[in-house]
C-alpha cells in the first residue's frame, strides 16, 4: 500500500510499504477513505518528539471501512464505516473504565520507553512516535486498528467523511480544551492559537456557555476564521496581549485561557528568540512554551489555564510565581476521545457543530508532503488538509518522493 | 561467541589481588566466572536491544555493547569483588481480584507468554518449569525451577534446581489494592550465584538495568494478558523499513 512516512527531521514522503495484517484476535483492518494532517504531526516532522525512526508511517486522524476483523471482534463488522480515535483504548484497564482513554494502561507497546520520559506511560497512539507505542499511522491506504470493539465508532448513514473525520482527534480535543475551562455562563475565554484545535475550542466554548471568546493568533486569515465563528480576534504582533486582554475585560482578565498552540509557539522579543535557539538543539529545551507563559500571565486571578496544545519534553521559565500567587488551576492531557464522540456526534447530527468549516485543502495522499509544507509554513491560507488515500494526484502538487521541508 | 578460556590471564595488580584475596569472589576462578556472567548478560542486553527498532532498543544495545566491551577489554584480574546478589522488585496494579490473579499465574499456563520476552519456558507440571535464555553465538542458559511455596490468593515462589550456571529464584505476591483498583502484584527476581560471586558480577555489571526491564516487562505483559487477553505487539508493524517488511 501507499503511506506517508517520516524520513528524518523535516522530511516526509510517500512510499510503498507492506499492507497491515491482523496480529491480535481483537484487531481490525480499516481501508482508509479519509485522513488528515494534524498540527501535532508537525512536531513529529520537526523532530521535537523523540523516538521517531526513519520509515515510520504517520497519521492519527483517519476513518474508513472495516475490511477484516480478528476472530474475537464481536461488535464491529466487515463493511462498517468507522472513525478511529487517535488514542488506543484497551477498554478494560482502570483508566479506560473511568473514561480516561488517553491514559490506557495496556495499549502502549513501548510503555517502558514512555515511563523513562514521563514516569508513567500514556496510551498508545497511531503514527505518533515510539514513545506512544510505535504503531503504524493512518496517512496510508490501510491501517491495523487495535481492540476494535472498544475503539471503532460506527458512523450513522447520511453523514459525510468531512463531517465526522475530525471526531478522531481535533474536534474532541478542542471540546476537551473548552470543557477543561469549567466555563460558567457568560465567562470570557481567551484562546491562544487559531489553528484547527483553537477553532474547535472556540466553537465548543460558545456551545458550553461562554459569553465571549477572544481568539489570539498572528495570521490574519486564521483570525478571520475565528471571527467568523463569533470570536473577537486579537493579533499578538499588533497588540500586547496582556494589556489588550485587560482592556477588553474591564481590567479583570479572561476567566480562562486556552493554550491551543503547544510546544512550538512563537514568541516575540528576546524570550522568544532564546526559546527558538535552544529548541533547535533539541536538547537544551524541547518545547517552546511561549503561549503557555502568556496564558499564565494573562488569565485572571483564580482562573483556569487549559492546555490542549501538545508538549513533549521540557520547557523553560514557566512563570510559577504567577501560577501560584494568582491561585490558578491548570488542566491538560491528550484527549480522551472516546468519552466525547457520542455527544459530539449528536451535535453534528443536530447541526450545532459544523466541523467542515475548517477544511482548507483536499489533497491526494501523494500530495501529502505538499500538505505538510503549506500547513507548516502557513502558505496558501492553509488551515486543515484532508487527504484521500485513493485519489490520483493532481498536477502541480504531486510529490511522491522525499521532499525537504525547510526550517522555520 | 566463546566466552570462556580466551579471557583468562595473569593478574597485573598486586594491590588489587590482595584486596580481592581478602574478599569472597576475588579468587581467580570466581573472577573468571563473574566475567563470564557479565559477558553473557551483556550479550543478552545487546541482543534484546538490537531486536527492536527504537530509542529504547538502541539504549539497550548500547548498554549491552558497553558491558561486552568493558569485560572484553579488561584483564581478568581486575574484576570487582563485591558480593551483592542481583535482586529486582517491581510492582503493578491489575484490575482483577487476588484470587483470580493467583489462579492465572498458577494454573493458566500463561507463564511462557508472560516471560516470552526473556525466556522460553516449558511448564512440565504445575510446580516445575524449564527455562531457556538465548545468548549470542548460539549459546543458551537454561535451568529448571520448582515452586517452593504457594498460598492461594497471596503468593507463589519458586527457585531453580541445582546445576545451573545462574541460580535464581522468584516470587510473586498479590495484595488487594484500594477502592476499585484491583490487586497490587509484586514480582521479585533474585539471581544468586554459587558462592555469591556470579550474582555480584551480574548486579554490578547490569547496574540494575536489565533485571529491572525484565521484571517490569514481565509484569506489564501479565497485566495486559489478564486484563485484555493479549500482549501488545509491534511484530509485522508496517513501515518503510526493510527489516519490518
Amino acid at each position: 500500500m501507499k503511506a506517508l512516512v517520516w524520513q528524518g527531521v523535516n522530511r516526509v514522503g510517500v512510499e510503498t510499504v507492506p499492507d497491515p495484517t491482523i496480529l491480535q484476535p481483537t484487531d481490525a483492518i480499516v481501508r482508509i477513505t479519509s485522513t488528515a494532517i494534524c498540527g501535532s504531526d508537525l512536531h513529529l516532522l520537526d523532530g521535537y518528539i523523540p523516538t521517531m525512526v526513519h520509515g515510520d508511517i504517520l497519521g492519527h486522524e483517519f476513518m474508513g471501512e472495516v475490511v477484516e476483523v480478528g476472530r474475537e471482534v464481536r461488535k464491529v463488522k466487515v463493511g462498517d464505516r468507522v472513525i478511529v480515535p487517535f488514542p488506543i483504548a484497551c477498554g478494560h484497564c482502570w483508566f479506560c473504565q473511568h473514561d480516561l482513554t488517553s491514559l490506557c494502561d495496556n495499549s502502549n507497546a513501548n510503555a517502558k520507553l514512555a515511563e523513562k520520559m514521563f514516569g508513567y506511560a500514556p496510551s498508545g497512539i497511531y503514527g505518533y512516535s515510539h514513545l506512544t507505542g510505535g504503531y503504524a499511522g493512518g496517512q496510508a491506504q490501510f491501517a491495523r486498528t487495535l481492540y476494535a470493539d472498544d475503539n471503532l465508532f460506527k458512523i450513522p448513514g447520511g453523514l459525510t467523511d468531512d463531517q465526522v473525520l475530525f471526531l478522531t482527534d481535533i474536534l474532541p480535543t478542542g471540546y476537551m480544551g473548552a470543557l477543561n475551562c469549567d466555563i460558567q455562563a457568560g465567562d470570557t475565554v481567551a484562546v491562544y492559537g487559531c489553528g484547527p484545535v483553537g477553532l474547535f475550542t472556540i466553537m465548543s466554548a460558545f456551545l458550553l456557555g461562554a459569553g465571549r471568546v477572544i481568539a489570539i493568533d498572528r495570521f490574519p486569515y486564521r483570525l478571520a476564521k475565528a471571527a467568523a465563528l463569533g470570536a473577537d480576534p486579537l493579533n499578538y504582533e499588533q497588540e500586547e496581549v496582556l494589556e489588550a486582554l485587560k482592556l477588553r475585560t474591564g481590567g479583570r482578565g479572561p476567566d480562562s485561557v486556552v493554550d491551543a498552540v503547544g510546544m512550538e509557539s512563537h514568541g516575540l522579543g528576546l524570550g522568544g528568540l532564546a526559546d527558538a535557539v535552544k529548541q533547535t538543539t533539541r536538547v537544551l529545551e524541547s518545547d517552546r512554551p511561549h503561549a503557555l507563559r502568556s496564558a499564565i500571565i494573562s488569565v485572571r486571578k483564580g482562573g483556569t489555564v487549559s492546555v490542549p496544545g501538545v508538549f513533549g519534553g521540557f520547557g523553560d521559565k514557566i512563570p510559577l510565581g504567577a501560577f501560584m500567587n494568582k491561585a490558578l488551576t491548570m488542566r491538560t492531557g491528550q484527549t480522551h476521545v472516546h468519552r466525547f464522540v457520542p455527544r459530539l456526534l449528536e451535535h453534528i447530527v443536530k447541526g450545532e457543530i459544523d466541523p467542515t468549516v475548517i477544511i482548507s485543502h483536499r489533497l491526494s495522499l501523494d500530495e501529502a508532503p505538499h500538505g505538510y509544507h503549506i500547513f507548516k509554513h502557513k502558505e496558501d491560507h492553509c488551515v486543515k488538509c484532508v487527504l484521500d488515500p485513493w485519489a490520483a494526484p493532481r498536477q502541480g502538487n504531486a510529490s511522491g518522493t522525499s521532499k525537504a521541508m525547510g526550517a522555520d | 561467541m566463546d566466552v570462556g578460556s580466551p579471557l583468562g590471564g595473569p593478574a597485573t595488580s598486586g594491590i588489587a589481588d590482595a584486596l580481592k584475596g581478602a574478599l569472597p569472589g576475588g579468587t581467580g576462578k570466581a573472577s573468571q566466572e563473574q566475567r563470564r556472567v557479565t559477558l553473557i548478560l551483556g550479550g543478552v542486553l545487546l541482543t534484546l536491544g538490537l531486536r527492536r527498532v527504537s530509542f529504547g532498543g538502541a539504549a539497550l544495545a548500547l548498554a549491552g555493547g558497553a558491558l561486552l566491551y568493558r569485560e572484553l577489554s579488561r584483564q581478568s584480574g581486575q574484576a570487582g569483588a563485591e558480593t551483592h546478589m542481583a535482586e529486582v522488585t517491581r510492582s503493578i496494579t491489575i484490575g482483577k481480584s487476588a484470587a483470580e490473579l493467583y489462579r492465572f499465574w498458577r494454573e493458566g499456563g500463561h507463564l511462557p507468554r508472560v516471560m516470552g520476552h526473556f525466556a522460553e519456558i516449558t511448564e512440565t507440571d504445575m510446580d516445575q518449569a524449564h527455562w531457556t535464555v538465548r545468548v549470542p553465538g548460539g549459546r543458551s542458559l537454561s535451568w529448571d525451577t520448582r515452586v517452593v511455596e504457594s498460598r492461594p490468593g497471596e503468593l507463589v515462589s519458586w527457585q531453580s534446581l541445582p546445576g545451573t550456571e545462574l541460580p535464581n529464584r522468584g516470587e510473586v505476591h498479590f495484595r488487594p489494592a484500594p477502592g476499585d483498583r484491583g490487586t497490587e502484584v509484586t514480582l521479585r527476581l533474585h539471581f544468586q550465584p554459587p558462592g555469591g560471586t556470579l550474582g555480584a558480577a551480574a548486579a554490578r555489571a547490569l547496574n540494575g538495568l536489565v533485571p529491572s526491564l525484565l521484571v517490569g516487562d514481565a509484569l506489564r505483559r501479565f497485566k495486559s494478558l489478564v486484563e485484555t487477553g493479549e500482549i501488545p505487539t509491534l511484530d509485522r508493524n508496517p513501515s518503510a523499513r526493510a527489516s519490518t517488511a
